[in-house]
């Protein structure tokens, strides 16, 4: 009895994987998580979860003309996609630069102004706007193998480049005065984070599309910032909790037949409430002693 | 290739061996039409502790601003040890305490090495000889024994000694210190008063904007008394007189004389708006 309890639950867990649109979409879905989980660190100790959100908003105009251009090819889109969001992210700090502008309504004026574009350009094209759809809510079963590819290389890129710059960022986080006294290039470093912010959003278009992409970037790493104060360790957490709930979304989606998307926010969101619930109960209890 | 795109990184400082620390010519500085700091001439001379007192708004932290490089100046000239202050690196900046935030998960030895990431410079990671530097400059303020707590769990004073251990991390031989000793207890005060005389030992030059006049008379060489305009820069009996008071606090201050002497009262400024007293002999 005890056997075929195991053999069920084993084929429970393996079932889903005799599909290979499966396997690929586990493997982008965890992927994009840590990506989104380690960049998400510096977004959500930054305090700036309203720019990643404006900037996965502001690419839709750079899909759709990525779509009219080359009908939908994956990789030219997230090239138009990845233009848009650095181009977005360069006004903002252009807008608010002089101070006359402040920098949350630079975001507003680009964000909107950016999606509403995005929006009249897919109107325009109806046919389309199925396949568009797939991007604001995402398609991960959708994935091909070269996006698998195109996802691991640009990952990988990614992770690298804040392993190679990691003292030079938190630092910038913590204190930008200090990195100006000590005569860092902390210009061009803000503009390579927000760049890997952006890069972080349109990798991830396909798992969760744009409409919850910023839930992958702050999510995990909110709730690992709960968990521990080392932030090598938070960025560890934050990208254990991301993969996770990548395969639990998935598998939710699955069995459950649920938006694939929605199912990994949500397993994100069910680990962050579960985390916050548990300290909020342990304070109150070492409130009472 | 990144070490010649960014040249300040990595970039070892040669320290120069004497004279001024700080040559300031004619500073003014303006924000939107408001004169903040207006032609201030004034030279520091190397391994110094300066007291910089004045009431609230005399542009004691614009004046640190300018000199960390921060701010541009209006008009006029600044030299550290020379150099323009944008391009000095060994230079030391510690803000108000206040303004940083302290849930950030760092550990007070991150901190410290924090003061290094320049000397370090890009693309690489600290070596052992950066983390003998950090081990060194922990000691010196006392903190080895905390290195390991994350920085929301140190008191006032030991984030001050934290702040000042980053600062020799950095090998800076010119220290800015904006209000180090505010709100913290009397023994907080005497410690880190004492790590400051032992810089002068080092031949460390040490800026530090104060509200407490009696602090800045007894534990200073010098004292800059500025009120927007330079009052006086001397030793405690050249600067502290009732005359240069009264210019630099103006309404603010009130003069009583005594049997033993006159004796200075005012409302300095700062949060608790504290009265301050001092002798003039």
């Amino acid at each position: 009895m005890d056997t075929t309890w195991r053999d069920a639950m084993v084929s429970w867990l393996t079932a889903p994987l005799a599909y290979e649109f499966m396997q690929r979409g586990l493997l982008v879905a965890m992927l994009v998580g840590i990506v989104c989980a380690v960049v998400g660190c510096y977004v959500v100790l930054r305090g700036m979860a309203f720019l990643g959100d404006a900037l996965s908003h502001a690419i839709l105009p750079g899909l759709a003309v990525g779509y009219l251009a080359s009908a939908g090819n994956s990789t030219s889109l997230f090239w138009w996609a990845l233009g848009a969001a650095v181009l977005s992210s360069v006004s903002i700090s252009a807008l608010s630069r002089g101070g006359r502008i402040k920098q949350d309504t630079a975001i507003g004026i680009v964000f909107a102004g950016m999606f509403a574009l995005g929006i009249a350009l897919i109107s325009t094209i109806r046919s389309y706007a199925v396949d568009l759809s797939h991007f604001l809510f995402g398609n991960i079963l959708g994935v091909t193998t070269e996006d698998v590819y195109l996802t691991a290389v640009v990952s990988l890129v990614v992770l690298l480049i804040i392993f190679a710059f990691y003292k030079e960022f938190t630092l910038l986080s913590f204190d930008p005065q200090l990195a100006t006294t000590l005569r860092l290039p902390d210009r061009p470093l803000e503009i390579l984070l927000s760049v890997l912010t952006a890069v972080a959003i349109v990798v991830s278009l396909q798992a969760v599309g744009v409409a919850l992409v910023v839930a992958m970037l702050v999510t995990p790493a909110a709730t690992a910032s709960l968990l521990t104060k080392n932030l090598r360790r938070m960025m560890l957490l934050a990208a254990a909790i991301a993969a996770g709930s990548a395969v639990v979304g998935l598998y939710a989606s699955y069995y459950f037949n649920v938006a694939s998307g929605a199912a990994i926010v949500l397993a994100c969101t069910a680990v962050f409430i579960a985390v916050w619930m548990g300290q909020q109960v342990r304070s109150s209890l070492r409130g009472r002693n | 290739m990144l070490n010649s795109l960014f040249p300040a990184g990595g970039k070892k400082h040669i320290h120069p061996e004497s004279g001024q620390a700080l040559q300031l010519r004619n500073l003014t500085v303006r924000f939107n039409g408001l004169t903040v700091l207006e032609d201030l001439s004034l030279r520091v001379e190397r391994g110094l502790r300066v007291a910089v007192v004045g009431p609230n708004g005399a542009g004691k932290s614009t004046l640190f601003n300018v000199l960390a490089g921060l701010l541009q100046p209006s008009s006029g000239e600044v030299r550290v040890h020379g150099h323009l202050p944008a391009q000095y690196l060994c230079l030391a900046y510690v803000p108000q305490s206040s303004l940083m935030d302290w849930d950030f998960p760092v550990s007070v030895r991150d901190v410290v090495m924090m003061g290094r990431v320049g000397l370090i410079g890009l693309l690489r990671w600290p070596g052992r000889s950066d983390q003998r530097q950090v081990e060194r400059s922990l000691e010196r303020v006392q903190l080895s024994d905390l290195a390991n707590r994350q920085i929301s769990q140190i008191s006032g004073g030991q984030r001050q000694r934290m702040l000042i251990a980053r600062a020799l991390a950095q090998e800076a031989d010119l220290l800015l210190l904006d209000e180090p000793l505010a709100g913290l207890d009397i023994p907080s005060q005497e410690q880190i008063l004492s790590i400051l005389a032992d810089l002068k030992q080092q031949g460390i030059t040490v800026l530090v904007a104060t509200h407490d006049l009696e602090l800045a008379g007894d534990h200073f060489d010098r004292i800059l008394l500025l009120n927007r305009k330079l009052i006086a820069y001397g030793t405690r009996s050249e600067v502290l007189t009732v005359e240069n008071l009264g210019l630099a606090y103006g309404g603010h201050m009130q003069v009583v004389d005594t049997k033993q002497g006159p004796i200075w009262i005012g409302d300095i400024g700062g949060h608790h708006g504290h009265d301050v007293e001092g002798r003039h002999g």
